[in-house]
This record gives structure tokens, C-alpha cells and sequence, in this order.
């Protein structure tokens, strides 16, 4: 029995659910920690509800519809803000790894900006959006932005000359250039940037809405929170972790089909 | 005047410690239809030479014409195949091949039927929706070759093209290459550190010295290619050039101030 459970490892030949069921065991046995710790009294409950507590929190604002309606509407600002973010962090990315007036310009902007708290910037915003939508959506751009500017900047930059070159002798026009080489040549490096501008357009969203919202899932958890309804506070906190889960799941297993052809694909996985 | 004409042709690199002279007063003719090979020490400029060829590098001083006009930039006249390649990754193999054609506005039904030829001939049935990534060193340099022939450029500019390649397949992409060569007569410089190879394909064989390049030694190679390698290799003939132009390169080499750059390769 033993020998062929080494075989079957060997060959990696586990059944694709034990494989999920192992990559999942550190967050089962995390999960177990935290009820455990709060079930036998070593953390009071006033301050940290369970895992039961917080799961029954959410199944109950889930039924309510009370969590759909708020998450959907941060989603749509997380995910629009990614996706002007991404638009224009790409052009500038472009236009900064191919021009050196551009390149000038935008380096010393891109270099005192990057290391900047963006949520800093709330205070600033609601004075000139308002609270609401704009705001929210503005802040993510900016932090969307970044990410994406530097990945593309780098991956155009590490573009090899010899494609450039090869590009050329096969009659390719200068302008077809960008389309035809540097953006495919880029593109795991572009993707790369979306990825983690992925991780920071929720983070964002989530903290923007704390301050400068009505609705949204970062003020559920706020209000939650104030009234000191933590089960219920971290029960918004539960659903914006799957959430920003699934969705960096989803975004790698485009990137894998996208970038079928990339040896260095292979090497990136969903849970690292 | 159809051919190549290199006339005092000089390229000096700009590095931090100063100007190096690559290339020296570089003088070479090469005929319509020639199959001409360039060999010396690495680093003695017979890329740089190619690349000034292909356009893709300017020279500083002297002409290089190609069927009578000043070289000014890369086109679809000149075809490179380069050492490392240079397939582009995220096209198949048979997008690799369409590409030129593509660029040259060849239409669809005509492409298809050229770059199915194509692939006929390079021996890559069946792969032709693999990526590069899927393919081993031989194939890839056969897809390189072959997209490179597909938009069917009269002269053909090699880079060491088959300097990766395990000994079998080199020799199996010679045979290739010369039997090409022997139906389409295009013009070709192939550079190369391959004493045997350059011997093997070429008409002639230009020996360059170790940096600043210059050309020191030309040999004809009258030898009979119809007969298969075999008859070549082991004629009389073949073995007296292969023997003189090994020679030469070895002097070249000998008075090079890394006496191991060559042995070590």
C-alpha cells in the first residue's frame, strides 16, 4: 500500500481533489487555530468572534442580501478603476519604454509616486469628488496605475533587440512594431502588473469606501465595526477575501492561456 | 550592377573605456548567386560585418551596396537567420512562417500554399501549430530557415546558424541548406567559426583576422558538391582546402592575445 502511494506521488498521479485538498490544508488547519483559540476561552470572545460566529454572520447577510448588493457595488468601482488603471498605466508604460522624452517626463513622477500611500489621498479627494463613486474610483486608478506602468515599462525595455531586428528584416513598418512585437514580447511582464494592480484595486476600494462611501462592502465593515458587531464586521471581511481570491484565480488561469506560449508561465501559479 | 560590393567598410564601437575598432577597411565583392563564407576568431567582427549587411547596424565609414544601392536600413531583399533564432514565441510555427508573407501583403490562399511547401521542405508536418517553446534546437532552425525563405529574398545573410546544433543535425542542415542552394542559387554569406562547414557549402571563403577584423585570406573552393557529402569530404580536393583554410584561421588565431578563445569552443 505504501509502495504505491510513493508511486503515484512519484508520478504525480494524486487525484486532482486530493491535490486541492492539500493546497488548501494550511487555510482548513489556520481556521481550525482561530475557532479553537476562541472556543476554549484563550482569546476572549468580546474581541475576537470565531470562525463559526463570522461564517454564520456572513451566511445570514448573504440571505439577506444585505453582502451581494454591497460587494457588487464594490466590484464594479474595484474593478472599472483596474481597468482604466491598466488602459492608461499601460499607454504610459509604452510610451515611457519607447520615447526618452517621455521616458524623462514621466520617470521622476512614476519613481516619487510609487512608494506613496494612495489611501492618504482620500481626505484630499472628497474635498475635490465628493463622497461616493468618483473618489473611490479615482484612488484605484492611481494605485492600478503604478503597477502597470513599471511592468509594462520593464517588459518592453526587456524586449530582445534580435526579435526587433528579425521584425525589420521580415518588412515589418516602424508602427507596426508596437502591435506586432513589443506588445506580445511584453506581455507576461504587463500581465504580471495587472496582476498585483489585481490585489491592490480591492485593498484600495475597500479602504476608499471606509471613508468616502455610502454603500460598498468597506462600509458595511466599517459600520460593522463602529457598532461593534464584529462577527458581522469580519463577515464582510470573509466575503471581500474570497472575492479577491477568485478573482486572482481567475486572472492566472487567463494568463496561462494567454501565455501558453511563455516558458516562464509555467512557473506561476494561483496560490503563490 | 546586381550582387554585394563592400568598399572600405569600417565600424568602431563606442564603450566606456573608449573607441574599438571592429571592422578595418573591409573590401569584398560577392557575385550574384555566390554562396560565400566569412570565418575567423569570435570576436574578430564577422557578425558586425552581417549585421552591417542586413542593415541593422550602421557601418562608419566606407558603402555597402546591395544590387547597386546604398544599404540604408533592414528589407525583405536581405533574409537573416540568426543563431539564437529569433522565432517569434507566441506565434506557431506556421504564424512564423506566414509572417513575412503577411507583412509583404501576399495573399491568404497564396500564403497557405507556399508555407505548406515550406513545411514540407523543412520536415515540419505535423508540428505546424506548435509554439517555439515545444520545439527542439534542430526544428526551431528549420522554422527560422524557413520563414526566412518563405517571403523569398534573393540573398540570405546566416549568423552562425547552426552553431547550437548537436553535430548530427548540423551536418543534416548543411545537406539541407547546400541542396538548397544548388536548386535556387540565391546569394548567400554565411558566417560561421566552422572551418569544415565553411569549406563544405561555400564557393568561397573569406578569412578575417582576430579584432579590428580585416579580411587577410581568400580561398576558392573548387569542389565537386554533386556527388553527396561523402565523395565531398573525403576527396582529395576537400581535404587540401579544408586543410589550408584551417591553417590560415589557426594564424589568425595564434597571434591572438587569448590564445584559449578559440581551443576553448
Amino acid at each position: 500500500m505504501m509502495a504505491l502511494a510513493d508511486f503515484a506521488r512519484m508520478e504525480g498521479a494524486q487525484p486532482r481533489w486530493l491535490r486541492a485538498v492539500g493546497r488548501f490544508l494550511p487555510v482548513v488547519i489556520a481556521l481550525g487555530l482561530w475557532e479553537a483559540v476562541v472556543d476554549f476561552g484563550l482569546v476572549n470572545r468580546e474581541f475576537l468572534p470565531s470562525f463559526s460566529e463570522t461564517f454564520a454572520a456572513l451566511w445570514h447577510m448573504a440571505q439577506s442580501g444585505e453582502v451581494w448588493l454591497n460587494l457588487f457595488v464594490s466590484l464594479y468601482r474595484a474593478l472599472i478603476g483596474l481597468m482604466i488603471g491598466s488602459f492608461f498605466g499601460l499607454g504610459i508604460g509604452f510610451l515611457m519604454a519607447t520615447s526618452e522624452r517621455a521616458d524623462r517626463f514621466f520617470g521622476p513622477l512614476v519613481a516619487t509616486t510609487y512608494s506613496l500611500p494612495k489611501a492618504s489621498l482620500v481626505p484630499l479627494f472628497i474635498l475635490w469628488f465628493g463622497i461616493g463613486d468618483v473618489t473611490d474610483i479615482v484612488i484605484v486608478v492611481l494605485a492600478c496605475l503604478l503597477p502597470v506602468i513599471v511592468s509594462t515599462y520593464h517588459g518592453v525595455k526587456a524586449v530582445p533587440p534580435i526579435l526587433i531586428w528579425s521584425a525589420r528584416a521580415m518588412g515589418t513598418p516602424e508602427r507596426a512594431l508596437l502591435w506586432r512585437v513589443l506588445f506580445p514580447a511584453s506581455l507576461g511582464s504587463i500581465l504580471t502588473g495587472v496582476r498585483i494592480a489585481l490585489s491592490f484595486c480591492f485593498v484600495l476600494t475597500i479602504s476608499a469606501e471606509m471613508i468616502a462611501a455610502k454603500t460598498g462592502i468597506g462600509k458595511l465593515i466599517f459600520i460593522y465595526g463602529e457598532n461593534g458587531a464584529y462577527a458581522f464586521m469580519f463577515g464582510g471581511l470573509m466575503a471581500v477575501v474570497i472575492v479577491a481570491y477568485a478573482a486572482d484565480r481567475g486572472l492566472v488561469a487567463a494568463m496561462h492561456h494567454i501565455l501558453r506560449w511563455d516558458d516562464s508561465i509555467h512557473s506561476v501559479t494561483a496560490y503563490d | 550592377m546586381s550582387g554585394i560590393a563592400i568598399a572600405n567598410l569600417n565600424k568602431v564601437y563606442k564603450s566606456r573605456t573608449g573607441k574599438v575598432p571592429a571592422l578595418i577597411d573591409i573590401n569584398l565583392d560577392i557575385g550574384d548567386g555566390e554562396f560565400v563564407s566569412v570565418i575567423g576568431p569570435s570576436g574578430c567582427g564577422k557578425s558586425t560585418l552581417l549585421y552591417i549587411l542586413g542593415g541593422f547596424i550602421a557601418a562608419d565609414g566606407g558603402s555597402v551596396l546591395v544590387d547597386g544601392k546604398q544599404v540604408n536600413g533592414p528589407g525583405t531583399d536581405r533574409g537573416i537567420v540568426f543563431q539564437e533564432y529569433a522565432l517569434f514565441p507566441w506565434l506557431t510555427v506556421e504564424q512564423n512562417i506566414h509572417y513575412g508573407l503577411e507583412m509583404l501583403g501576399t495573399p491568404r490562399r497564396e500564403r497557405d500554399e507556399i508555407v505548406r511547401n515550406l513545411i514540407h521542405t523543412v520536415n515540419l508536418e505535423g508540428f505546424e501549430h506548435r509554439f517555439p517553446r515545444e520545439l527542439s534546437g534542430g526544428m526551431k532552425q528549420r522554422v527560422a530557415i524557413a520563414r526566412t525563405l518563405a517571403y523569398n529574398p534573393h540573398i540570405l545573410l546566416l549568423d552562425e546558424p547552426f552553431g547550437a546544433l548537436d553535430s548530427q543535425t548540423r551536418e543534416s542542415m548543411q545537406d539541407e541548406l547546400l541542396r538548397l542552394w544548388l536548386k535556387e542559387r540565391k546569394t548567400v554569406v554565411l558566417v560561421t567559426h566552422d572551418v569544415d562547414e565553411a569549406v563544405y557549402l561555400s564557393e568561397r571563403v573569406v578569412v578575417m583576422s582576430k579584432r579590428p577584423g580585416r579580411v587577410v585570406e581568400e580561398f576558392k573552393i573548387a569542389v565537386d558538391r554533386e556527388g553527396g557529402r561523402e565523395a565531398t569530404v573525403l576527396s582529395e580536393a576537400f581535404t587540401r582546402l579544408r586543410n589550408e583554410v584551417w591553417l590560415s584561421v589557426r594564424r589568425q588565431v595564434g597571434g591572438a592575445s587569448n590564445r584559449d578563445e578559440m581551443a576553448g569552443r
